[in-house]
């Protein structure tokens, strides 16, 4: 190839390390290219010395123009059909008008800091192409007009990639144009990787241009980098924009229009009831522009759930992911601040606000803002919080913790509800001063884009913008609908972030307990500080009819937090959580408001029961069907049952307390996290099983992350989906939302290995997964996915391992050969093997050579030759140490793991081959401790059984190794064997027959078999059978088959007749028959042992319903009664025994033993009856 | 219709009817209410006596009405004709024993089409009860005749399989039974109790038998007299 021999220069003069930055590119794809590309150093990589650099880069230029300048017919007629000639040409000329630009005399000469680099630009850019043209070849780079290529070009500038694309330059170094203007701009070059091209970062015309804001991820990521950078505003002058143009809004506030009675405001309503109460969200009923974005394929792939970095760029985006992540970072540094204060290294901040005038509490102030310019500085770098601290101010609060119980009971208590005004709103405004006043709010789509059709969610809106009627959650387009002049700005997670630590500051510095609510919102108990207030007041100010510590402090705070932050806060002040709630209402917008204990039945009677934080839309609902008032006035007049009866038990209860202005709740400062979870309901548009299941996987990761980042792992997992509703649009009205959809939820136990509890991604996606699959949805109608993990347990704190116990060996202590004796080892090896060369020199016969130095240097484990192949001349050299160590470990393979027959390992196959002589050292050296110490007591064998047990992989059945026959093969096709008598008898020569293949040996065994068993061989029928399914007629109901009765049979009574037959008697004729002959027969004997037996045997079954039924019982009892009459007749006078002590008579005997088979047989069958009728039976 | 088997319902009502009939009848021959209020008519063609009695044919109707519900759903084990005196003392049981041989579908339970194969056919039945009858009405010869002049009274008791409360009525109803008295009961029954055996039937479905038992304390007031 052409470029070869340029290259290989490069590479002579080039150190091989320089081209370790770019290692993390390649991909063996085109291994010339890559080649190239490794042993090229860029300037942009590191900064190497740039004559080098200018050495090594040159021949790449000068090669190509050379070769081109040679032909000096570039302005010459191109020939007919030689594309090849013009494209030449055309290339040439351009890099002669290059040369031209950097010759321009005109022009200041630029430093030449893009030496070696050679560009290619893709697609549109700004600025523009002829703008950065001129700029790269001004500071010497080489700008590259086409692509045909890739090895001329060093790097790629764009402002935009198609996917395609994206897949094309994946292995080079595609850079934002930003990064030859900032360079350009402090001449030096800048490192590349700072403006690395990331695909996402796309503007998409359908949902406005995405504010340029850093996001939390991509500053983590980069922050390393950022970290090498000299100049740290390089990067973040990107981050600026435009500001939206400025509309002059019309300052007429409509009357708001009521669209619904009750309207709902939110983008993207999951049931189709939720639907009908949003007013007019969009335009239409699914929206046009996803639905056109969604046919064409390789947007799909770059932008919905598909895409490879999917997930991390919804959560760059997602305002409410930031909003609830910092909830949780937030209430994790209250517990921080709280275990601090417990443990007793609070260092008490100068609190005192507690003077009456401002002068105190704007020191206060200052120093709040002061340590939240620290804050700022410390945590500017990303959008978390972390690395920031609170301090809490009173350490009496682990106390109260202990008695769990906060503060004092009752109305003694002053709780306060301190909430920015439209944070994000007035945040914003800050920057934005020439704004105020103006209807404004907070959305990702900016200015005119996305014309009236923009689905972009309002997440906060202005009181001039609320004054039209505007609501937050409502849709760009609906408000622009009500004010067409809005003006929207975007959001600034940072500004956020840094604004909230402020204000979580102040209060800390006042509360004896908070409750973090949100960014933008808290609840502080402020009771001791209110009590210090009031006790420090002179008398006569507490005679004051206006005195108020409350809201003094309320009014104290508020100025803190403007003067930190600029943004105002209201307070509402009350004794306890849901009055403070309330209370906030009445301070908004700029002030506070103290709700006295007094002034609560007033205060509350004309609210709304919406207005009570905790019943929303659909209590009220609930409360108009049922109760018919909403009015917190009226409500309470109902009683606790009735509001129970409408609303719930708890809702009742909840709001049976609230209308008179009691709530029982608690501050929650401390609340334990009970689960992590990762969300994503937006963009989900899979189109397979294994998008599906690559996507969890990624979720996974992402719970992962989060686990790891609160340190905790979990014991469960909930896997919620939800799936499009079967009527709604395939496209929802919202861009790539959910829309309706049915909600499934999943739960099950999360099993890490050993069963413990795990926070490890593939264990958490298999586990989501499985539970996804079992549902067997359509992948492509799933529209949100959800994994949350619940039981948490801390990660940290070693848990006892379970699952496998272990051995206690006996501690080894292996020697540590000295220096010296290492030394002298070496030394007598290599004497050995000198010896042996000399030795194998001498002999004759070529004997393997010993392989010595793998046995002496690497650990006699390994590479050990098999003791028949040790040379024994060498062995008996090597000196002692290293003999007798090569002495044991031959034993012990001898002794395991397959144990040879003793005779066979103790004598070696060739009597040349020395026996290794059992060593003193054998015993106590400790180098091999295998055999010891595993002894059980009492014998001196190992116990080899238990260990192997042991070792067995846990989950797997233990199958003892002695069960053979479980490994075994089963006998196949092979094994099959037909014994020769059989095949003699069959007719069959068994020499011939084991000739034959097995499949014909089976044939004909069976030809043989069939013809002696049957006599012929069963002709092969003519028609074929054809096996169909039965039709099944559709006209026919199908029937199942009747019911059957069940008779079961009556116990017989089994005799032998004299024919050798056996008779089976049930009938009761028939028995009495036999029993009447039997009595008869035995009339002067006593019964037989055996025949009473016989007959008691059929009489007990009979009684039994089990076995007989009833009429089982009716049988029996008829036998019994002719029995019983049968024996009267012959015995009558011996029924109630003897009336004489003499020596009973023969007859009397027989009598009375008949009288008492009789007894015994019915007291067998009484005890059977007694057991289903209770009592006996009576033969009367 | 009589030549094919017996459906499952068929089979219930048949059982239940046939102990509508047994309660009159057995109410006649022990003589537990006087002689006059009952009337003598043809049933399973055999003469019986049936109470005129509006409030008791009530009561004895109601009871099988109760007992059928039970049946449906196979719970019944026995159904107990308890004659007791003023006391509440048992003093007979009449005990018919219900034990069902099949488990039906409910569909199966109520098409009259749907005949239990291999069961007994609907005529025969009825000559079994007959049969049943007939040896009903001779019981005192076995069980003597009660002279205990108008103390007597009588109870219907059903006994179910394994504890089970009854079920079977109308569900909005709350039931129609009541715990029954100790002694009324099989666990009840003495030691010295004696059973006599009336008849049963295997009907392949359910299969009855009607026994009857003379409780301990009867027995002991006839020794002593």
């Amino acid at each position: 190839m052409t470029f070869s021999t340029s290259t290989t220069m490069a590479t002579d003069s080039v150190p091989p390390s320089a081209s370790n930055s770019s290692d993390y590119y390649f991909e063996p794809d085109d291994p010339a290219f890559l080649e190239t590309l490794q042993n090229t150093v860029l300037p942009g990589d590191l900064p190497v010395d740039a004559t080098k650099a200018l050495q090594q880069a040159q021949p790449l230029k000068r090669s190509y123009r050379e070769s081109e300048d040679d032909r000096g017919d570039v302005y010459g007629a191109a020939h007919f059909g030689d594309f090849g000639e013009y494209m030449r040409r055309k290339r040439a000329k351009l890099q002669l008008q290059n040369a031209g630009i950097a010759g321009d005399e005109t022009l200041e000469q630029a430093p030449q800091i893009f030496k070696g680099i050679s560009i290619y630009i893709n697609g549109y850019t700004t600025p523009s192409v002829q703008d950065l043209r001129q700029l790269i070849i001004r500071h010497g780079g080489v700008f590259q007009p086409y692509l045909d290529r890739k090895e001329l070009v060093t790097h790629i500038i764009t402002c935009s990639l198609t996917p395609a694309k994206v897949q094309e330059f994946k292995n080079m170094k595609v850079v934002r144009p930003e990064w030859l203007v900032e360079s350009a701009k402090q001449g030096v070059l800048l490192p590349w990787r700072n403006f690395i091209f990331r695909h996402n970062e796309r503007s998409e015309p359908s949902q406005g241009v995405r504010p340029l804001q850093k996001s939390l991820l991509a500053t983590f990521s980069s922050s390393s980098q950022q970290q090498q950078q000299q100049q740290p505003n390089a990067s973040s002058s990107t981050q600026k924009r435009k500001p939206p143009r400025p509309v002059i809004p019309i300052v007429k506030p409509k009357p708001a229009p009521d669209p619904l009675s009750n309207p709902l405001y939110t983008t993207d309503p999951k049931s189709s009831k939720e639907a009908q109460h949003v007013p007019y969200y969009a335009a239409h009923e699914s929206n046009p522009n996803a639905q056109r974005a969604m046919e064409n394929p390789a947007w799909r792939s770059a932008h919905t759930s598909i895409a490879a970095d999917f997930i991390e760029g919804y959560y760059k985006n997602s305002r409410l992911h930031h909003l609830s992540t910092w909830k949780a970072e937030l209430k994790s540094l209250l517990q921080e601040a709280q275990e601090r204060a417990e443990n007793g290294v609070v260092d008490i901040l100068d609190s005192d606000v507690d003077g009456n005038g401002d002068g105190e509490a704007t020191a206060g102030v200052d120093k709040v803002s002061a340590e939240s310019e620290d804050l700022s500085d410390a945590g500017a770098s990303g959008v978390s919080m972390r690395g920031a601290e609170f301090v809490l101010r009173s350490p009496t609060k682990g106390k109260d913790k202990g008695k769990g119980k906060a503060g004092p009971p009752g109305e003694d208590r002053v709780i306060m509800h301190c909430d920015f005004d439209c944070f994000f709103v007035s945040a914003g405004l800050v920057k934005r001063p020439q704004y105020k006043g103006k209807p404004i709010v907070v959305c990702h789509s900016q200015g005119a884009q996305g014309g009236t059709s923009s689905t972009s969610e309002v997440a906060s809106a202005s009181y001039e913008a609320r004054g039209f009627g505007i609501k937050n959650g409502m849709s760009l387009q609906q408000a622009r609908k009500l004010c067409p002049d809005i003006i929207t700005i975007p959001y600034e997670f940072e500004l956020y972030k840094q604004f909230s630590l402020k204000f979580y500051t102040i209060l800390m510095k006042h509360a004896d307990e908070l409750q973090a609510v949100s960014v933008d919102e808290a609840l502080i108990d402020v009771t001791s500080t209110v009590k210090r207030l009031r006790s420090k007041a002179t008398p006569d100010t507490l005679a004051s009819p206006g005195f108020d510590p409350a809201k003094e402090l309320a009014e104290a705070i508020r100025a803190q937090v403007r003067r930190a932050t600029g943004c105002e806060v209201s307070i509402g002040v009350a004794h306890n959580i849901l009055l403070s709630r309330l209370a906030t209402r009445r301070a908004k917008p700029a002030g506070s408001y103290h709700l006295v204990p007094d002034e609560v039945d007033e205060f509350l009677a004309p609210l709304d029961i919406k207005d009570l934080h905790g019943f929303g839309r659909s209590a009220k609902q609930k409360a108009l069907e049922k109760l018919g008032v909403t009015m917190l006035g009226e409500l309470k007049e109902k009683s606790k049952g009735v509001l129970c009866d409408a609303l719930g038990k708890s809702m009742g209860e909840t709001l049976y307390n609230a209308v008179r202005g009691v709530d029982e709740k608690k501050l929650e400062s401390d609340k334990k996290r009970k689960s992590v979870s990762c969300d994503i309901n937006y963009g989900i548009r899979f189109e397979n099983n294994e998008q599906v299941e690559t996507f969890i996987h990624q979720m996974a990761n992402e719970v992962t992350r989060r686990m790891e980042e609160i340190k905790v792992l979990g014991r469960s997992i909930t896997l919620k989906i939800m799936k499009r509703d079967p009527t709604a649009p395939v496209e929802p009205p919202k861009f790539l939302g959910h829309g309706a959809c049915d909600v499934f939820n999943k739960q099950m136990g999360l099993f890490g290995p050993h069963g413990r509890a795990t926070s490890d991604s593939k264990v958490i996606g298999d586990h989501a997964w499985r539970m996804l699959k079992a549902y067997n949805f359509n992948p492509k109608e799933l529209r949100g996915i959800g994994i949350q993990i619940q039981k948490l347990e801390p990660a940290s704190g070693a848990p006892t391992e379970p699952g496998q116990g272990r051995l206690s060996f006996q501690k080894v202590e292996r020697t540590k050969p000295s220096e010296d004796a290492v030394k002298a080892r070496r030394e007598a090896i290599s004497k050995a093997l000198e010896e042996a060369r000399a030795a194998e020199a001498q002999t004759p016969i070529v004997k393997e050579p010993l392989r010595s130095r793998s046995t002496s240097v690497q650990p006699p484990a390994f590479g050990l030759p098999s003791f028949s192949q040790v040379d024994k001349s060498v062995f008996n050299a090597l000196p002692d140490d290293i003999r007798s160590e090569l002495e044991i470990e031959y034993k012990r393979r001898s002794a395991s793991p397959f144990p040879v027959p003793e005779r066979a390992s103790t004598t070696p196959a060739t009597d040349a081959k020395p026996k290794p002589k059992p060593s003193p050292l054998t015993r106590n050296n400790a180098l091999f401790p295998f055999p010891k110490k595993i002894f059980i007591k009492g014998t001196n064998r190992p116990n080899v059984k238990r260990i192997t047990q042991q070792l067995a992989p846990q989950r797997a059945p233990a199958y003892s190794p002695n069960k053979k026959n479980l490994f075994m093969k089963r006998p196949g096709l092979a094994a099959w064997k037909v014994p020769e008598t059989e095949l003699r008898k069959l007719n069959i020569d068994p020499e011939v027959f084991a000739m034959l293949p097995k499949n014909i040996q089976r044939e004909q065994i069976t030809a043989a078999r069939l013809l002696k068993t049957m006599g012929t061989i069963p002709e092969k029928s003519e028609h074929r059978v054809v096996l169909k399914p039965r039709k099944v007629d559709h006209g026919e109901v199908f029937r199942q088959p009747p019911p059957k009765a069940r008779h079961v049979l009556p116990p017989s009574l089994k005799q032998q007749s004299s024919g050798g037959q056996k008779l089976y008697f049930t009938e009761t004729d028939d028995i009495q028959n036999i029993i009447e002959q039997w009595v008869t027969r035995f009339k002067n004997h006593p019964p037989n042992g055996k025949d009473i037996d016989f007959f008691a045997k059929w009489l007990v079954k009979s009684v039994d319903r089990e076995v007989a039924t009833d009429e089982g019982l009716v049988r029996a009892i008829a036998v019994m009664k002719w029995w019983l009459m049968m024996v009267k007749r012959y015995f009558g006078q011996h029924e109630y025994g003897r009336l004489h002590d003499d020596e009973p008579s023969r007859e009397e005997k027989v009598g009375e033993a008949w009288w008492a088979a009789f007894r015994n047989v019915k007291e067998q069958m009484d005890a059977v009856a007694k057991k289903r009728f209770g009592g006996k039976l009576s033969l009367r | 219709m009589s030549n094919n088997p017996l459906t499952f319902n068929q089979t219930v009502r048949g059982i239940a009817e046939f102990i509508e009939v047994a309660i009159h009848t057995i109410l006649y021959v022990r003589q537990i209410y006087p002689a006059e209020i009952f009337v003598r008519r043809k049933k399973y063609d055999t003469p019986v006596f049936q109470s005129r009695h509006p409030a008791l044919n009530e009561y004895i109707s109601g009871a099988v009405k109760a007992i059928t519900d039970e049946l449906i759903l196979g719970n019944v084990d026995k159904v107990v004709v308890v004659i007791k005196d003023k006391g509440d003392v048992a003093l007979e049981r009449f005990i018919f024993s219900v034990e069902t041989m099949i488990q039906v579908e409910n569909f199966n339970k109520d098409t009259s089409q749907i005949s239990v194969e291999n069961a007994m056919t609907p005529l025969s039945l009825g000559q079994y009860f007959r049969s049943f009858l007939v040896k009903l009405c001779m019981v005192e010869a076995q069980l003597g005749q009660m002279y205990l002049g108008e103390d007597v009274s009588f109870a219907i008791v059903i006994e179910l399989k394994d504890d089970k409360p009854p079920t079977g009525s109308n569900p909005k109803e709350p039931p129609p039974w009541v715990p029954a008295e100790g002694q009324h009961t099989t666990s009840g029954a003495g030691d010295d109790a004696e059973l006599h055996v009336i008849r049963a039937v295997n009907t392949g479905i359910i299969n009855l038998s009607l026994v009857v038992q003379e409780s301990e304390e009867k027995l002991h007031r006839e020794r002593e007299k």
